[in-house]
């Protein structure tokens, strides 16, 4: 997998400006005051969203922020992995090397989420801060921190399938984020709106299931579940994780055929794929 | 080596390539010359697998294209038409990405870089960015990329369009070198003349079709039989366009307000005689120029001359 040589590249790429420990270091030091504001709110008590005495809430709160700006920043440097390669002219080069399409996609997938991964494990340091006021338990770093890594190469890949299929960039931009806005805002508000209607009619025991589900594919939910911070069923997140490779997988098999026509014709029932004008 | 069997490509119901067949013997390069939009991009991306073909099959070092796609990119260097390079990129990175991807050795890479930069003479540039090369260093550049896997065969689609009069004549330097590497190759081109230093033969494609096939020096022989010439001079046309008549290699002219049109049968030096004569008898000659062969004409005498044997 690391001898992909679309991720080389965009490693060598990257790395050479300073752009990427520029925006690094930002991010951190960002982060890094956004935690001494929460833990500064929280000893003194005066956010009345925190319960006092419990920087878990610090944890769960540091650690949704950042799930947020890597669910919103993932598709930014994903939509235009393939749409731009083709808007460049370089797509045509690059298909006619031996390079497989899954390769092709994973390596977009991988390197364009590096650079947001790295961002998420700087400030992993930053929730031992937090576990100076006691707290969170290492057990749920981890599982956060794990969490937030596979969100975040879950939208990557969904991004970079969707630059594979649309034609252009910009619309692979706008239907990425619309995946995201699905993804964390629409399955949290319904799913959230069926659970209420349900407190008052307890007999409608499908809202309150349809409910349950839909808040599950809700990454900020899951996380917060993670965390130790809102009930949810104890697999939460392999239904979460399940659903949503499901989708990838679907989504994987339309990007191949487009980027390889050839990639089934071993099929008896060949499907046509029509790569009219897709170079 | 490259062999196409009743190949056909259609975008709706539009043929790009009907029943062409072709082929291409193990280390000879065939030209393939067309107008815009005579299939020549499209019969050159179904050979490197980027098109899939309607019907017919195509083969390429014995792999078909269809079934064994990653045998047939083995086995090629394709250059396509329109091509972008990648920014902060540089001219030696640019090489070993590709490497990469054929997975070349890396011990095998480093020398091959030197190698071909030599050859196409961007060894000294090998430092800059590639995204500031100019178009006709990038387009040498990509004729080291496609060498860099050693493939077998080359495919080219018109490796020097859109370049200006000095970088084609570099590029067409480096493609009359890619003679002594023995490699089969398809090279295509909307000019004739391009391909003269570099192909053993010569197809000419029209509506997607092959309408004629031929050695090299049959086809030049047959285009040079009647060459197309552009004369200009400060005097007045009238005056000084008798002055072709005497000329038996003349076989025709026809006056323009600004200059002579004529059709000239004879050698590069009877026309340079030509053009002697014309300064000797006192005409200050402002322009003399072969104007390209009309490929329409040119595939009428072919096929005029395969029908009479
Ligand atoms: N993706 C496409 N969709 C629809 N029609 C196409 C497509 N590609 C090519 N064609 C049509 O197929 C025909 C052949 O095109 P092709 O690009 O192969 O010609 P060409 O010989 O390479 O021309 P040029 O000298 O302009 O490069 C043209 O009539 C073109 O309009
Ligand atoms: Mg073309």
């Amino acid at each position: 997998m690391l001898r992909n040589p679309l991720l080389l590249k965009e490693f060598r790429q990257r790395m050479r400006t300073w752009r990427a420990p520029f925006v690094i270091c930002g991010y951190f030091c960002a982060m890094f005051a956004f935690t001494l504001f929460l833990l500064h709110e929280n000893v003194q008590g005066q956010l009345t969203l925190l319960l006092p005495s419990r920087s878990e809430q610090v944890f769960v709160t540091l650690s949704l922020v950042q799930l947020l700006v890597a669910a919103f920043l993932a598709p930014a440097f994903a939509a235009g992995a393939i749409s731009g390669e083709r808007e460049r002219r370089t797509l045509v080069v690059l298909l006619s090397t031996p390079l497989s399409a899954l390769g092709i996609l994973i390596g977009k997938i991988l390197s364009s989420s590096a650079l947001l991964a790295l961002l998420l494990a700087v400030s992993l340091p930053l929730y031992s801060l937090v576990f100076l006021f006691g707290g969170a338990v290492p057990g749920e770093v981890v599982a956060v921190f794990a969490f937030q890594l596979f969100t975040l190469v879950l939208i990557a890949a969904i991004s970079v399938c969707w630059s594979t299929l649309a034609l252009r960039s910009g619309w692979s931009t706008v239907v990425s984020y619309a995946t995201v806005a699905v993804m964390v805002v629409l399955t949290g508000v319904l799913g959230y709106g069926l659970q209420l209607v349900a407190a008052h009619d307890p007999v409608e025991y499908f809202l309150v299931i349809w409910g349950k589900c839909l808040l599950e594919l809700n990454p900020l939910w899951v996380e917060a579940a993670l965390a130790g911070a809102v009930p949810a069923s104890p697999h939460a997140w392999l239904w979460f994780a399940l659903a949503y490779s499901s989708v990838c997988c679907i989504l994987a098999v339309p990007s191949v055929l487009r980027l390889r026509p050839q990639a089934l014709s071993f099929l008896p029932w060949r499907p046509r794929a029509e790569e009219r004008d897709y170079h | 080596m490259i062999q196409t069997d009743h190949l056909s490509k259609w975008y709706g119901r539009v043929a790009a390539v009907k029943d062409l067949n072709l082929y291409v013997r193990r280390g000879t390069i065939l030209g393939l010359v067309g107008e815009n939009g005579a299939g020549k991009t499209t019969t050159l991306s179904i050979l490197a697998t980027l098109t899939t073909p309607t019907s017919g099959r195509a083969y390429v070092n014995g792999y078909e294209v269809s079934r064994q796609p990653q045998g047939v990119r083995r086995s090629i260097g394709y250059m396509p038409d329109s091509f972008g390079v990648y920014d902060d990129i540089r001219v030696e990175e640019y090489l070993t990405f590709y490497a990469e991807c054929y997975r070349v050795p890396r011990r095998l890479t480093q020398a091959r870089c030197k190698e071909y930069l030599d050859w196409v003479g961007l060894w000294e540039h090998r430092d800059k960015y590639v995204n500031n090369l100019s178009r006709g260093m990038q387009q040498r550049l990509e004729i080291a990329r496609c060498l860099m896997h050693d493939p077998p065969v080359l495919i080219l689609d018109e490796p020097t369009s859109g370049l200006d009069p000095r970088s084609r004549i570099e590029v067409r330097g480096v493609l009359a070198k890619l003679r002594e590497l023995g490699k089969t190759m398809l090279i295509s081109s909307h000019i004739l003349h391009e391909l003269s230093e570099v192909a053993d033969e010569i197809g000419i494609l029209r509506g997607g079709e092959l309408v004629a096939l031929a050695a090299l020096d049959v086809v030049l022989s047959h285009s040079s039989a009647y060459r197309s010439l552009w004369v200009e001079a400060t005097a007045d046309v009238r005056t000084w366009a008798r002055l072709l008549e005497g000329d038996p290699r003349v076989l025709d002219y026809r006056v323009e307000p600004d200059g002579v049109e004529l059709s000239f049968a004879g050698t590069v030096e009877q026309q340079a005689d030509l053009l002697a004569r014309l300064v000797r008898s006192g005409l200050a000659v402002r322009q003399f120029a072969e104007r390209p062969t009309d490929l329409e004409a040119l595939y009428l005498r072919l096929t005029e001359q395969r029908e009479a044997t």
